[in-house]
């Protein structure tokens, strides 16, 4: 320590620190804050070990193991089953079926009756020994007549091959079989039953004893089966030629396989995708822990929230660098399980006609925007995590619920609609399986995409909001047991965490006790299925949070936003709530012509449903279960509670005003026994006019009066049918008909001079100041 | 040098007006800093001293901008803390003993890392850590990634980081928490060099021994308040003790009492009286 400074001097310290402030300077600055992260995430083995080594090794071997499977299935070798043939049945055979000699006949003279490859019948040496010629002859002839099946009629259903033996009545034919260590299916006349009398002829029925828990001997005893009732047939239909009726008499029984049209299936085409995403994510899942939990971990985070560098730009290069590590992963990931469809043949199968650069760029764009959202989301949930082992224990989460949607657009017959292209993750299987089949359409193409970028920049900037912030940083000062502590002092503001975690609790309470509704009163009593659910709403979404707030001490005027308004804005509310049930409506049926809207009003069940509720229940406990309730308690906890709970300060109201739209609507599409996510939209349209007049006005009351309206006047459509059809409006109960357009516009029209109201009646939260400055015009 | 804001005569590097910060956790109030003053002027070492959880690191990360304290004011380099929190985190160095590295970088691409992040121009920025690796004597090292060096290195690394961007207020957090001797000596030097070039320090431990032989000035802090303060011979003449640990253990004993008497009045007191 020899060298030393000369005395600082502040102002130049100042000058030399001058901050870079265009965009230009903050871009490149961002890019030299990535550079830095890639750099530290791709000299990291562990990265590289899933960016190169696992696609390298799984696809390969994944294709090598489809391929072994898939030939196996082919495969003329595999093992035949044991049939052991019960020699009384051998002898009496000839006794079975009336006439067996023009059986012999009828059997020759239909040669498409003769299988393609013949039944192998062989003898167990050691127990043939004792056999004699002419037994052996019986067994082979009658192997030869009664399994002489036809050949299976499609490649796809695998032939069973059958081994004959002759059985002798010696041995306990069904313990024979359940044992399992030689048969795998026995032929046995029915054995006689003790109090038959010796002299009486037994019942003729021919017996096939086979394992249940075991598939490989039921399906050789349904393929024993089929071929014995071939028999019988074939001995009917020549008895029956011999009797006047003729042959002709009994109709033929045939099944025809057909190759399908349209797209082709195969399972393939929605797993690749599937693996394609599981892939590019679990590339990204290391990089993001290490630059999020890892900087706590390593002690690096507190030096980089002491530099002068907003959280967004960190934030942003972080995610920089893990988007490029998941799109380098996605990238090694399509080479080599393009390389490996070539390599083992599945290209022909899975493509069609075969890969085109095009498709492999499609596929390409489609994982880039994948990797962008789900890298975003990874920093998301990982910037909460305090050490690695929290960020996968987060993570562990986000999986399983990511596989959920990935199992589901693996059914077949799932096509991408345009409900579905709003999903994350199930869009971009969809698409990525569509695409595969060269059915993709370009409008969903692209919409799905925009709203993977959208998502990913939401998950982006909550992130942003999270990585670092002191409660983080510094250690939460509430730990599970101050939880259930009760504070001292009295609050006006909701925790994010109480807020989050009322939401965790309530929608799967929500959800369960919903369930348990038809076990509490019967389905057909509709009325009391109405009033249990008002009040399970009450309960859930009033009582229970009211409860927990006051507990906390948080004040309820403040949490519900339960606050004296101006009456303008109520008249506001009140003529948006009067006309605005038009326009939902109208949106309604956009999603029912364009979202592929098959279950919701044209299911013929809810249809039925909807025609009893209007003829068993009365209008007014309709009204007040499925228009005043909910928008009570509903106003009171999505846009008291949760708009409280997600963000206090007023000049940031997008946030919150979001979120909890996304929430209410979401909360909407999931408590639906039906996921329908057509009514995703119109949701989201009604629960953001809702939210911006509770910001309007400082208070849920009016939005409380317009929600009530709303849902009332779209209950009674069909009571107010006959109102309407005089003054020209025509609604039909499939909800066909669109609403004359100027019904539409003046319905519109008035809607905007209510919005006008509510502005007109704007005033600020009284806690916080300067609210009125910024709020959307609804 | 005039303030630019309000065009004062030059004021201490460091200046801190009555910091308060409670926390309003689910267990009710506690101050952890309960309106601490001081001032420190370029060349000086301030010796925040006191106990574990005295309120030391809250103080310092009020004064940094890393923590909104609930009401008080704090300055650094005539830049207050509330309006212009970037230009002050600009003008202040942490040093921390629990300050990690990133393995998978070099010392070098480290110290530019952080030049980036403080805005440090590039051609400055090279510069710098030529010097800094002199005078931390770096050379040997500088290019190798750091996840093979030994504790000793990475501690040199980190200080050297921290001073990339040359600034005149440095803030060290326990800087010798779980050090050896070598460690703990490099520690001192490098805070007289500190000194030497003129830069104000606070100097935060609860080592209170090797403040006294490091510091020109002393706050001891306890529960949240800066009980004594001065330098040490003024401190000499206020207490009568001869050791900051004496002064220190008196403190206690001093609180200790006066805590007694407070349960005894808020017991016989009125119940009403805190809301």
């Amino acid at each position: 320590m020899t060298q030393a400074n000369s005395p600082i001097n502040l102002d130049q310290a100042k000058a030399i620190l001058k901050t870079e402030d265009g965009p230009i300077d903050s871009l490149r600055r961002i890019t030299r804050l990535a550079r830095k992260e890639l750099r530290e995430s791709l000299r990291d083995r562990r990265t590289l070990a899933t960016l190169i080594m696992m696609p390298l090794i799984v696809y390969p071997l994944l294709g090598s193991v489809v391929q072994k499977f898939a030939i196996s299935r082919i495969d003329t070798h595999s093992p035949a089953a044991n049939l052991f043939v019960d020699t009384r049945l051998i002898q009496e055979f000839g006794g079975l079926f009336p006439s067996p000699s023009k059986v012999q006949e009828a059997n020759e003279g239909e040669p498409e009756n003769q299988p393609a490859s013949e039944p192998t019948i062989s003898t167990n040496g050691s127990s043939a020994t004792d056999e004699s010629a002419t037994r052996q002859d019986l067994i082979g002839d009658l192997t030869r007549q009664i399994l002489a099946g036809q050949s299976p009629l499609n490649s796809a259903e695998a032939a069973v091959k059958l081994e004959a033996h002759p059985l002798d009545d010696v041995v306990d034919p069904e313990e024979f079989v359940r044992e399992g260590r030689v048969a795998d299916v026995i032929l046995r006349l029915r054995p006689p039953s003790k109090d038959q009398e010796a002299s009486e002829r037994p019942l003729q029925e021919i017996q096939i004893l086979c394992r249940s828990n075991d598939p490989f001997s039921a399906r050789a005893a349904a393929e024993v089966e089929r071929r014995v009732r071939e028999f019988r047939d074939g001995a009917v239909r020549s008895y029956l030629a011999s009797t006047p009726a003729g042959a002709n008499s009994m109709p033929l029984v045939t099944r025809i396989a057909l190759e399908p049209s349209g797209p082709k299936e195969s399972p393939l085409s929605a797993f690749v995708p599937l693996m394609l995403v599981l892939m590019t994510m679990t590339g990204a899942v290391y990089p993001a822990i290490d630059l999020t939990a890892g900087e706590r971990e390593r002690g690096t985070l507190e030096m980089l929230i002491a530099a002068p560098v907003s959280r967004r730009s960190l934030l942003t290069a972080k995610f920089v660098a893990v988007f490029t590590v998941a799109v380098l992963t996605a990238l090694v990931n399509l080479t080599a399980m393009i390389l490996t469809l070539y390599g083992t043949g599945f290209d022909r199968v899975l493509l069609g006609e075969g890969a085109s650069v095009g498709m492999f760029l499609q596929i390409l764009t489609l994982l880039v925007v994948f990797a962008s959202f789900f890298s975003a989301v990874l920093l998301c949930i990982t910037s909460f995590a305090r050490s690695f082992r929290e960020a996968q224990a987060w993570l562990i989460p986000l999986m399983l619920v990511s596989l959920a949607p990935g199992i589901l657009s693996l059914m077949p017959g799932v096509r991408l609609t345009v409900g579905l292209s709003l999903v994350p993750l199930v869009n971009i299987v969809l698409l990525g399986k569509e695409l595969f089949q060269g059915i993709a359409s370009i409008p969903l193409f692209v919409l799905t995409l925009t709203a993977t970028v959208i998502y990913a920049v939401f998950a982006l900037r909550i992130a942003a909001q999270v990585f670092g912030s002191d409660t983080v940083l510094f250690g939460s000062h509430a730990s599970i047991g101050s939880m259930t502590k009760r504070p001292t002092e009295l609050a006006d503001v909701v925790p994010m965490k109480l807020g989050v975690g009322l939401l965790a609790v309530l929608v799967p309470a929500f959800i369960v006790l919903a369930g348990l509704r038809s076990h509490l009163v019967a389905p057909e009593n509709l009325s009391g299925q109405l009033v249990l659910s008002g009040v399970l709403t009450i309960a859930l979404f009033a009582v229970f949070p009211i409860a927990v707030t006051l507990w906390s001490r948080i004040r309820f005027a403040s949490t519900f936003a339960v606050r004296p308004f101006k009456a303008i804005a109520l008249l506001g509310s009140l003529l948006m709530g009067a006309t605005l049930w038009a326009l939902t409506y109208e949106v309604l049926l956009f999603g029912k012509g364009t979202l592929g809207w098959t279950q919701l009003l044209s299911n013929p069940k809810l249809q039925e449903l909807a025609q009893r509720l209007l003829s068993d229940t009365p209008l007014l406990l309709r009204l007040l279960t499925l228009a005043v309730i909910p928008a009570v308690c509903e106003e009171l906890f999505f846009r008291g509670f949760l708009m409280n709970a997600l963000g206090n300060n007023s000049k940031a109201w997008r946030m919150p005003l979001f979120v909890s739209t996304f929430l209410f609507a979401a909360f909407h599409v999931i408590v639906d026994q039906t996921l329908t996510f057509e009514r995703f939209p119109a949701t989201f349209f009604l629960g953001l006019v809702l939210g911006g007049i509770r910001l309007c006005t400082g208070s849920i009351l009016p939005g409380i009066a317009m929600h009530a309206l709303s849902n009332g006047l779209l209950l009674s459509l069909m009571d107010l049918e006959p109102l309407l059809s005089a003054i020209g409006l025509n609604l039909d109960k499939e909800g066909e008909s669109h609403l004359p357009k100027w019904f539409l516009l003046s319905a519109f029209l008035t809607a905007l001079i209510g919005a006008g109201f509510v502005w007109m009646g704007r005033q600020a939260d009284p806690k916080v100041a300067g609210s009125n400055n910024s709020h959307p015009g609804s | 040098m005039v303030d630019p804001s309000t065009n004062q005569p030059p004021r201490a590097a460091v200046d801190v007006q009555d910091l308060v910060k409670r926390f309003t956790s689910v267990n009710g109030d506690v101050h952890a800093v309960n309106g601490v003053s001081l001032q420190v002027s370029s060349g000086e070492v301030f010796g925040l001293l006191g106990a574990n959880g005295a309120g030391k690191t809250t103080t310092l990360r009020m004064i940094l901008g890393l923590l909104k304290p609930t009401s008080g004011k704090a300055m650094i380099a005539g830049y207050d803390v509330a309006s212009n929190p970037e230009d002050v985190k600009r003008n202040v160095a942490l040093v921390s003993a629990s300050a990690g590295l990133y393995q998978w970088l070099t010392p070098r691409e480290l110290m530019l890392y952080f030049a980036d992040l403080y805005s440090v121009p590039a051609d400055a920025a090279a510069a710098r850590v030529e010097m800094l690796a002199e005078l931390f004597d770096l050379k040997g090292f500088i290019d190798r990634q750091c996840a093979g060096m030994s504790t000793g290195q990475q501690q040199r690394v980190n200080l050297a980081r921290s001073l990339m961007h040359d600034p005149p207020v440095v803030l060290m957090d326990e800087p010798t928490r779980g050090l050896d001797i070598v460690g703990s000596k490099r520690i001192f030097d490098f805070t007289s060099h500190l000194k030497d070039i003129g830069k104000a320090v606070i100097f935060c431990t609860h080592r209170l021994e090797e403040a006294q032989r490091l510091c020109t000035r002393f706050g001891l802090m306890f529960r949240g308040k800066l009980q004594l303060e001065g330098s040490f011979s003024d401190l000499q003449k206020s207490t009568g003790r001869d050791s900051i640990t004496d002064m220190f253990l008196d403190l206690m004993e001093k609180e200790k009492q006066f805590d007694l008497a407070q349960r005894v009045t808020s017991k016989t007191g009125s119940s009403a009286g805190k809301t």
